[in-house]
């Protein structure tokens, strides 16, 4: 049986190829950094946040990025104002936790997910980045640096890697369509 | 097409704005609300809408209360409804088929898969 730092692994191994693959969707260009990079400057930096719960685990997803960042991957060929960025924040964190859900469907894990919610991030303290040794999942989008961080609880005895992934509960794939 | 509304519903102003303008590009009207509450009251105000666009996990009322409400309330057909999500749960698929949707799409959009969803159902309709 795997620890629980073998579950935390692995769940977070499929948020970070989730994230990664939204970034491609949405054609914007994240490299994954798993050495050291400059945090973003937390005075300018904006944060969302999105919980999500099953009966094996439960905790949230926290991207935490520059101002500067948030204006620059906003689609929209507007003026942006804090509240645009906030919420582009929010529905960024939205469709990460989303996909996570549609990707954790294969392991027969359903999330119940909550609405997300964005903030300035002037201090900032997870728990998880309290905890010793533990870092975010980062990317760089050019110059600037998106942290996502994943809290999570699981269920004691439970293992992620017990349910062999199945490919007949999965969803349909982002992006797609289906008519009824 | 230039007198065709679509209602818009989504929490998220961003997606609001996406969807309006690739809307209104094609010459549609539309209307937008932030939640399945205000989609219902939209509905019910009786406006003439030919079709809703609708996120489902929304505060207040989420978009699959909204269709179910909609459906309940409708003494002739109801107004069609395409589903445009994160989701992409066979579970919440049916539901929403079983409640009436004509369309699930899984965000992100692209804006090309969304005009056609919107002209085949309002097209399939003759509004």
């Amino acid at each position: 049986m795997l620890s629980h730092t073998s579950n935390e692994e692995r769940l977070e191994d499929v948020l970070a190829t989730c994230v990664a693959e939204l970034f491609a969707d949405m054609q914007i260009k994240a490299e994954r950094v798993n050495g050291d990079y400059a945090p973003p400057p937390l005075p300018d930096s904006l944060t969302a946040f999105c919980g999500f719960g099953s009966a094996d685990l439960r905790g949230s997803i926290t991207l935490l990025g520059s101002v500067a960042l948030f204006s620059q991957i906003h689609p929209l060929p507007i003026d942006v104002t804090p509240r645009d960025l906030a919420d582009w924040a929010c529905e960024i964190v939205n469709q990460a936790v989303g996909r996570y859900r549609n990707r954790l469907l294969q392991y027969n894990l359903s999330l119940a997910l909550g609405v997300p919610q964005s903030a300035l991030a002037e201090r900032v303290r997870l728990w998880s980045s309290l905890r010793s040794g533990n870092r975010p999942i980062c990317f760089t989008i050019g110059r600037e640096t998106l942290e996502i961080w994943l809290e999570l609880v699981v269920k004691p005895g439970f293992c992620v890697a017990e349910r062999s992934p199945n490919e007949s509960t999965a969803g349909i794939v982002e992006g797609s369509m289906l008519f009824f | 097409m230039g007198n065709k509304t679509v209602l818009v519903i989504d929490d998220s102003l961003t997606i609001r704005q996406q969807v309006t303008m690739t809307l209104k590009s094609a010459g549609y009207g539309t209307v937008e609300a932030c939640n399945g509450r205000e989609g219902i009251d939209a509905v019910r105000s009786g406006l003439p809408i030919a079709i809703v666009i609708c996120d489902v996990n929304m505060p207040v009322a989420n978009g699959l209360e909204f269709l179910e409400t909609i459906k309940g309330d409708a003494p002739a057909p109801p107004v069609p409804v395409v589903m445009l999500t994160t989701d992409g749960s066979p579970e919440l698929i049916a539901r929403a088929k079983r409640a009436g949707a004509k369309g699930w799409i899984v965000k992100p959009f692209q804006s090309d898969l969304l005009l056609s969803a919107v002209r085949r159902i309002v097209g399939d309709r003759g509004v």
